[in-house]
């Protein structure tokens, strides 16, 4: 009972790793908040959905829908960050939730308001390992995850890529004159940051099975909430917090009251920021 | 007065008040995007009190604000040394466990919402909010404002000048806190019902968006904001299904051509200057 737990934890968790990684990309180069994080996420839900449905193969589906959310993403980065560079940071917040907005009435006018439902696209198979049952949707999702986070680790440890986003990160005038191109860094990390998110928002839409336009408001806080608790601007300590969380709610649900889930995970939350601000695992946020 | 219009005006007079709550921790630089929390606050406490004990309207009003307001004094003290968008998070986060707490909490109805608070008519939701722009105007001219200008201008020359800055900061929060009580008390016996997801923190989100694009340097640019931004999505019903996506375009472009906000102490000063224009020429005809 413990470990089947323990693995619906981990893969509850594992969507809110890749959720708080997209933020904490965006927040590593720009130090600023992006609350449509979670409004991309529910779109990447919508375009995995739309693609199964044309037949598409799952894998192909996560594909597209990562390119297509990764677009959208780039689409806030130039209308509520580019044109606000110099404004006080509580601009360009201030006008993702506004974006965000906008997404949910787009979202709603094509899908409709009422929850969808997720095709099954793949043969579900069981795997009985001792006391765990395992399906292969669980496999899909903690393979998919646990790629990506090695994945987006390595590009920011050791690509060009990664190296200009760090330069960025630290001091946008000096990475500039040294010649990087920090709009393309820009462009580039929102991109990462949004196709994250569509993955996250397919492989949720596999857990739960129906998915409505509005599943990103709370996903996004969660997945802020797992930034913090990790350490502001800290990948790996993004990963690990989604993880924390995800076991921590499935563990909540399995032994103590539902309804009170959200709380802990808020009071935590707001524990944190008052007494650990950097998190579990330091912030590299020179605010803190 | 057309039930619709009614609803409008209702709903316009409990976003001034939401406004001016931002506006109030605003004036010591502290940004809350938890004020549903205390809006909840406020609505939950005084219609328990109404409803459940029959406790006139008024006096339900000013305790359900009176808790805010003191959660708000609570609340500021951890949260005062927090900035940036560590403030943002933590009141957020505030917001939210205000919020599930009461989805959860069984004496107010739980999920099932609370039923039964009603009252609040178009005068006495106006009259309150007279009763705030009037406590502003007369704070702007207070030695008190002067104060809380200083604290937001840069705390560390006025606590050097002798003010106690902690303690402007927590009372500008607890303000704030109060104010959103009153709204929440007033939304709540005027809608009748109310449910934990009428606090969630889009709420408090446009609550800064009406003080941000009105203008966040005088109380005023609060108002005109909250009235601005309630009457556009009325004046977008001609887009159907489409005009919350226009809306959220505009609060876009808005933020993007004039992210000072609409009415900047310069316009303010400006039409002062034109109003005396305008005396001047008219007692030059009469001499």
């Amino acid at each position: 009972m413990f470990f089947q737990q323990l693995i619906n934890g981990l893969m509850v968790g594992s969507t809110y790793s890749l959720i708080a990684m997209g933020y904490t990309l965006v927040l590593g180069v720009l130090q600023m908040l992006n609350i449509a994080h979670g409004d991309v996420f529910m779109f990447g839900a919508f375009l995995g959905l739309t693609f199964a449905l044309l037949g598409i193969p799952l894998y192909w589906a996560i594909l597209l829908a990562m390119i297509g959310a990764g677009i959208i993403s780039i689409l806030v980065e130039r209308f509520c960050f580019r044109p606000l560079r110099k404004a006080h940071f509580l601009g360009p917040l201030l006008s993702t939730i506004a974006f965000g907005i906008l997404l949910q009435n787009v979202a709603t006018q094509i899908w409709g308001s009422e929850p969808s439902r997720y095709p099954q696209t793949t043969e579900i198979a069981q795997f009985q390992l001792g006391p765990i049952l395992i399906s292969s949707i669980h496999l899909i999702i903690l393979a998919t995850s646990l790629f990506l986070m090695v994945a987006i680790d390595q590009l920011v440890k050791r690509t060009r890529m990664g190296r200009a986003m760090r330069a960025t990160s630290e001091n946008q005038t000096n990475a500039s004159l040294l010649g990087v191109d920090i709009f393309w860094v820009f462009t580039f990390t929102f991109f990462a940051s949004g196709a994250l998110a569509g993955v996250a928002g397919v492989l949720t839409a596999l857990v739960y099975l129906q998915i409505t336009p509005f599943i990103g408001i709370r996903q996004g806080l969660i997945g802020m909430v797992a930034m913090v608790i990790g350490g502001l601007g800290n990948l790996r300590g993004a990963m690990i917090g989604g993880i924390l969380i995800g076991v921590m709610e499935v563990m909540n649900d399995a032994y103590l009251t539902a309804g009170y889930r959200d709380m802990i995970v808020f009071g935590l939350f707001f524990l944190f920021l008052i007494f650990k601000p950097e998190g579990l695992f330091g912030a590299t946020n020179r605010e803190s | 007065m057309s039930v619709y219009l009614e609803g409008v005006l209702a709903l316009m007079g409990v976003n001034i008040l939401m406004a001016l709550s931002v506006y109030a921790m605003l004036t010591t630089d502290q940004l809350s995007l938890g004020n549903a929390g205390f809006m909840a606050i406020g609505a939950y406490t005084s219609a328990y009190l109404t409803v459940k004990s029959g406790v006139p309207l008024l006096p339900a009003v000013l305790v359900g604000a009176l808790a805010s307001g003191l959660m708000g004094l609570l609340i500021s003290i951890p949260v005062l040394r927090l900035k940036g968008i560590y403030l943002v998070m933590a009141t957020l986060g505030f917001g939210e466990i205000v919020r599930t707490f009461f989805m959860n909490f069984e004496p107010t109805g739980g999920a099932y919402g609370f039923r039964g608070p009603s009252g609040a008519t178009l005068p006495l939701i106006y009259g309150w909010v007279l009763a705030a722009i009037f406590f502003f105007w007369l704070l702007t001219r207070s030695r008190l404002g002067r104060s809380l200008d200083a604290v937001r201008d840069d705390p560390e020359v006025a606590s050097t000048v002798g003010l106690h800055v902690t303690l402007l900061k927590i009372g500008s929060f607890g303000l704030g806190a109060f104010i959103a009580g009153v709204a929440g008390a007033l939304y709540a016996h005027y809608m009748f019902y109310i449910e934990s997801n009428n606090f969630n923190f889009l709420v408090s989100a446009m609550a800064i968006l009406f003080v941000i694009l009105g203008g966040m340097e005088t109380f005023w640019g609060a108002v005109v904001g909250a009235i601005i931004f309630s009457i556009l999505p009325e004046v977008l019903r001609f887009m159907k299904d489409w005009r919350l996506s226009l809306y959220g375009a505009v609060l876009v472009s808005m933020m993007i051509f004039r992210p000072s906000g609409i009415l900047t102490r310069q316009i303010i000063r400006d039409l002062g200057e034109w109003f005396e224009g305008i005396f001047r020429t008219a007692r030059a005809k009469d001499a």
